[in-house]
């Protein structure tokens, strides 16, 4: 069970790495994935800098949870995917955003997982 | 005749009288840019109506079988061209048309999709409008017009460099070399989906969308929403017809079904004939057969069947075309614009040539089946189907002209051009005058009144017009705009020609080509099948040295060893299409690499404490 907990963290720290990276590369094939057009200037500098951000430090934690065997690691992800989870439901209810389930539901099954992973995989010293 | 079309006729033959004889102006900046003191009411919409790789006979009053009375009743109310020269390339023969500019100096050599590495180094070889020329939309904008574009732009995708940056006040615009015509889908795979803009946003189509009849409804919608204020419009008009993929309604195809079941060396000849006697080319004029003509009477039925077809949907397409063109003639008419209209009608290049000749050969059906398009015969043109027509019947129809698109020989570079409007003084007449792509904007701006800026324009420098105002030929019994010693230069791809007089040279590399230069004589042997080069040496020289001040002056840049067209343009596809995902891979193994290390570190310190 633990070993396929592993194999699911490293599979998934890998898809928000490569989601980072094609932010950083080729911004114009991810973004309409999140419903974004690319601006341009100082919008578009915000765009590639903070959602690439995003993205690899997930990424980057989730891998140096599994490496480092020490829970907190897990932790700044769990609480970056949870409050965007809450950034859309709040878009959603104050600003007239869309109802994005399709976004909302991997965010939060994705931090489920990871918080049963700090909590079942052995801490290591 | 109404008094407004009186006082445009008036105006423009004062202008075009002036630019006839005229030196090089002053230098002028956008304040000063010289508009007629007429009041601008006065002053005559203009129609740009520009086609996508239309042969030169594939017009009814050029010599074709395709029905397009429209077009006939534009040519019957004005002037046809028939020694009229274009790039035989998409984006550089917009560029030069937009601006007046060779295409080298505004910055599109080739299409984007075509350029070399080495190449894309130089800031003029981008294959995008750069901000050193002006189009004129920019200049009739400034000088009160209202300008309106709906079509296929190619001439830049990035925001700055979209047709609402570049004086078109009201756009919906292709941004890319093609599309689909009945979806928003992209024709080849360099592109992830059809890029439309309207206004300088992303568009999408409308579910009933068919490109033809969209893009005259959106140039109808832009009209009429101006239309009462007394300002005039420049109505900009590039179809997707008769680009590939071809696609036409049904009704528009059945008339040609059985038409062209004679074949492509019947439909040449015929065409010829009909050209001749209408005196689009002279009695006698000699033919040359390419070599991408295949033998018609080995192909077998079924295979006759399908090319006929081909050409049938291709017919379609145009006569679609020519429908919806006429629609907004009718419109015009109806709101009593019509009397106080100029219309130009052109095509960006010739014959489009890069179907297959055999539409079952593997990559041609794995190309449109990877895009999720149908080959198969009953469907074919309709939605969801991919079609073409082959270099045989590319040659067809730019009967009698040899090569086609994308080659400097006649059949890439002469197509139609008919200007015709109720103020012009010339019916139904025929011009024999040499004329260029890049004379169309300062024809448009006599008729607009409008001084052609010189090398400044809205504070910056600018490259000056070489185009020369056609208005000479269209109002007064000029013949000719270009003298016997005045020459026009065009390269692209290592494809080239000089013109100069009644003569041309030539260059068409291999493998369709024959890698040397060669002189015609393009008013007796518009077929270019007597190479004169050994028979008049002198005239050959002096042209050669010509074309090389021709590249000196227009930064010509060499092409790269091994450089094919084609070549490049799948090699593009292909970099387009993993560039992305190996950069991704590359950075992605960069960064696991460093917890790899760590976590096999851990594991073999793990061990050692264990033992």
């Amino acid at each position: 069970m633990n070993r396929v907990l592993k194999l699911l963290v490293l599979l998934l720290s890998i898809l928000f790495l490569v989601t980072g990276l094609r932010w950083l590369v080729a911004p114009a094939g991810v973004a309409p994935q999140f419903g974004l057009t690319l601006d341009h200037g100082v919008g578009l500098s915000s765009q590639v800098g903070d959602m690439s951000a995003f993205f690899l430090l997930l990424g980057i934690c989730m891998l140096t949870a599994l490496v480092s065997g020490r829970r907190s690691w897990y932790y700044p992800p769990i609480i970056l995917l949870s409050l965007t989870a809450v950034g859309r439901i709040l878009a959603w209810l104050l600003h007239d955003a869309a109802l994005a389930v399709d976004l909302i539901a991997p965010e939060i099954i994705v931090s489920v997982i990871l918080l049963v992973a700090s909590r079942r995989l052995p801490e290591r010293d | 005749m109404n008094i407004r079309a009186i006082s445009g006729l008036l105006l423009a033959g004062a202008l075009a009288a002036g630019a006839a004889v005229a030196e090089a102006p002053d230098p002028v900046d956008v304040q000063s840019v010289a508009v007629t003191e007429t009041a601008p009411s006065r002053r005559p919409n203009i129609v740009l109506i520009l086609a996508d790789d239309l042969g030169y006979t594939d017009l009814a009053s050029y010599g074709s079988e395709i029905n397009t009375p429209t077009l006939s009743a534009l040519a019957q109310s004005g002037v046809s061209f028939t020694n009229y020269h274009t790039a035989p390339n998409c984006a550089p023969a917009r560029a030069m048309l937009l601006t007046g500019v060779d295409a080298h100096l505004a910055g599109v050599p080739n299409i984007p999709e075509m350029l070399a590495p080495e190449q894309r180094r130089h800031a003029h070889y981008q294959g995008v409008l750069g901000n050193n020329v002006v189009t004129v939309a920019t200049l009739l904008e400034d000088t009160g017009y209202h300008t309106y574009m709906a079509g296929k732009w190619h001439l830049g995708s990035t925001p700055e460099k979209l047709p609402s940056q570049r004086g078109f006040q009201r756009t919906v615009a292709l941004a890319d070399s093609g599309a689909d015509n009945w979806e928003q889908r992209p024709y080849i795979p360099l592109y992830d989906k059809a890029n439309w803009y309207a206004d300088g946003e992303e568009y999408t189509l409308p579910d009933d969308f068919y490109s033809s009849r969209f893009l005259v409804d959106k140039t109808i919608e832009f009209i009429d929403s101006n239309l009462g204020d007394e300002q005039p419009f420049f109505a900009y008009l590039p179809f997707q017809a008769v680009h590939i993929p071809v696609q036409a309604p049904q009704a528009f195809i059945d008339p040609y079904m059985g038409v062209y079941d004679g074949g492509w060396d019947v439909l040449r000849e015929n065409r010829l004939s009909r050209a001749v006697e209408l005196g689009i080319v002279p009695e006698g004029a000699a033919t040359v057969r390419m070599s991408t003509t295949a033998d018609w009477q080995a192909l077998d039925e079924e295979r006759r069947r399908y090319e006929a077809k081909r050409m049938a949907v291709y017919a379609g397409m145009v006569e679609a075309m020519d429908f919806h063109i006429g629609r907004l003639v009718d419109y015009l008419k109806a709101r009593g614009e019509y009397g106080n209209t100029l219309f130009i009608f052109t095509s960006d290049n010739g014959a489009e040539a890069s179907g297959p000749a055999d539409p079952d050969e593997f990559a041609e059906r794995r190309m449109s089946t990877s895009l999720g398009y149908t080959t198969d015969y009953e469907t074919l043109g309709l939605k969801g189907s991919y079609s073409t027509i082959s270099p045989s019947f590319a040659s067809a129809a730019a009967s009698p002209l040899a090569y086609y698109k994308f080659y400097a020989g006649e059949g890439g570079m002469r197509v139609p051009l008919i200007v015709a409007g109720e103020t012009l003084p010339q019916k139904g007449v025929l011009s024999r005058a040499f004329s260029f792509v890049t004379d169309i904007t300062p024809t448009i701006l006599s008729f607009a009144g409008v001084r052609p800026p010189d090398e400044r324009y809205g504070g910056r420098p600018v490259e000056p017009m070489i185009g020369r105002s056609l208005a000479p030929v269209l109002l007064t019994d000029a013949e000719r705009v270009y003298g016997p010693e005045d020459t026009v230069g065009y390269e692209l791809a290592g494809h080239a020609a000089l013109f100069k007089g009644d003569y041309k040279i030539v260059y068409n590399r291999s493998p369709l080509g024959d890698d040397r230069w060669q002189l015609f004589n393009i008013v007796e042997d518009p077929g270019e099948s007597r190479d004169l080069a050994s028979n008049r040496p002198g005239r050959f020289q002096q042209m050669l040295s010509a074309y090389e001040r021709y590249t000196r002056d227009n930064m010509v840049l060499p092409i790269p060893p091994g450089y094919d067209h084609r070549k490049q343009l799948v090699l593009n596809t292909l970099y387009a299409g993993v560039r992305e995902p190996f950069l991704v891979l590359i950075l992605l193994v960069l960064l696991l690499l460093p917890f790899y290390v760590a976590n096999r570190m851990k594991k073999a310190s793990i061990h050692r404490t264990i033992r």
